[in-house]
């Protein structure tokens, strides 16, 4: 699926991380370890073709990534350590932006069912500048089920979250993992998630 | 058909957030009025005064209003990360940044656009002259929203000074002004000056995407 082969990224003439490999194919779950400061956000920005590398390749799907980029957008999610949901609407206006603007055919039972699971179902009119940081985080991974690709990019996604919300997380993992998805993630601490693949930053 | 409805949702998901910040847009009407007022009580009762400065004060004052909603162009969905997730939804910076002109255009420009009659009744411009001024506010607005585009997207790799951002639309507004005073004031030449302001508009419309979308890119890369 995505090979990241050799990568080095260099800021400020100042080396953030270097010869980097990677390989994640369906069903993978990857996880990018390191302290604070270690180059993960720096190395996702770097799949997402937001940093150009000093050195190394990446390629999706056999071809080179900037070659393929179209394709890449279309089967990524990408959630990052802040969240993305619009403060000032509300939860439902939210969802509705965003099955809208992903063209998600994803059903209203569907995701009555999945707030429910996230136990946000009744904050569905409050303005989400009003829910807490973690609740906020859970409405996030809302975007994961309603965009619906293969594979997913997440920073810090266990971050303010509390343990049953992890358990829950690591059971979505397993489940997309088993439709042949796959997933990279970045953590600075062990999450105690069954991972295929470690890279240390 | 899926790239237009992308766009379209793009508006929808833009309406939606300008309803909420509705008080944002009000407030800026406000400011315009209150400004005009207070130049009608500085000037004092010379209503011929008051009539032949009145289409400058009312694009100075356009200007100044529409100057003030600059800070949110893009500063919201920069520091949230939507700035990325709608690049990684398919659109290029540049295109995503011709998007948030026409809507700046639509939810800042427009409503001043609407204000304009009321705008000439309080500083006694002839109804002949409202036509001009609302032609060429039409066409300036959009060149204002370009350059704001412009202006907003490099305030975000320089985070210390917004006010920078402001003084090179203001700058750049010159020739806009002159033009579209022009208009009204030698409405013989109304089709030269017209043709004239378009082709402004038509050069700060192809720089935008260019210049908007490098520099979202690289605000994007170094945050």
């Amino acid at each position: 699926m995505i090979i990241v082969k050799d990568l080095s990224v260099e800021r400020l003439n100042k080396k953030i991380f270097e010869n980097i490999n990677l390989s994640v194919v369906s069903g993978n779950i990857t996880i990018l370890k390191g302290r604070n400061g270690s180059g993960k956000t720096t190395l996702i920005k770097a799949i997402l073709n937001i940093i150009e590398p000093s050195v190394g390749s990446i390629y999706w799907k056999g071809k080179l990534l900037k070659k393929n980029l179209y394709d890449f957008y279309n089967n990524v999610t990408y959630i990052a350590d802040r969240t993305s949901s619009l403060k000032k609407l509300t939860l439902k206006d939210n969802i509705n932006i965003w099955k809208k603007l992903f063209l998600s055919n994803i059903n209203n039972s569907q995701i009555e069912i999945a707030l429910k699971t996230l136990k946000l179902d009744k904050y569905l009119n409050q303005k989400v500048g009003r829910l807490s940081l973690g609740e906020t985080k859970k409405l996030e991974f809302l975007r994961l089920i309603i965009e619906n690709k293969n594979l997913w990019i997440l920073d810090e996604p266990l971050s303010n979250l509390d343990d049953d919300s992890i358990e829950l997380m690591k059971q979505t993992f397993e489940d997309h993992c088993g439709k042949e998805g796959s997933i990279i993630f970045s953590s600075h601490q062990n999450p105690g998630i069954y991972v295929t693949d470690e890279i240390n930053l | 058909m899926k790239f237009l409805n992308k766009i379209i949702f793009f508006y929808y998901r833009e309406y939606k957030l300008n309803l909420s910040g509705f008080q944002d847009i009000l407030t800026n009407i406000i400011f315009f009025f209150v400004s005009i007022l207070i130049f009608i009580f500085s000037i004092g009762p010379n209503k011929e005064i008051i009539s032949l400065v009145g289409v400058g004060i009312v694009w100075t004052l356009l200007l100044l209003s529409s100057t003030l909603s600059l800070r949110k162009f893009y500063q919201d969905d920069f520091e949230d990360g939507n700035l990325l997730i709608l690049h990684l939804n398919g659109l290029s910076f540049g295109f995503i940044a011709i998007l948030k002109t026409f809507s700046h255009f639509f939810f800042v420009q427009v409503p001043f656009l609407l204000s304009i009659p009321i705008a000439c009744i309080l500083l006694n411009i002839a109804n002949d002259k409202l036509i001009y001024l609302s032609a060429s506010f039409g066409i300036g607005s959009l060149i204002l929203s370009c350059l704001g585009s412009i202006s907003s997207s490099m305030n975000l790799m320089n985070q210390r000074n917004f006010l920078l951002g402001s003084v090179i639309v203001m700058i750049f507004s010159v020739p806009v002004i002159i033009f579209s005073i022009g208009i009204i004031n030698m409405e013989e030449s109304f089709n030269s000056l017209i043709n004239i302001l378009f082709g402004i508009l038509l050069i700060v419309f192809a720089i935008n995407p260019w210049a908007s979308g490098l520099c979202l890119k690289l605000s994007i890369e170094n945050n």
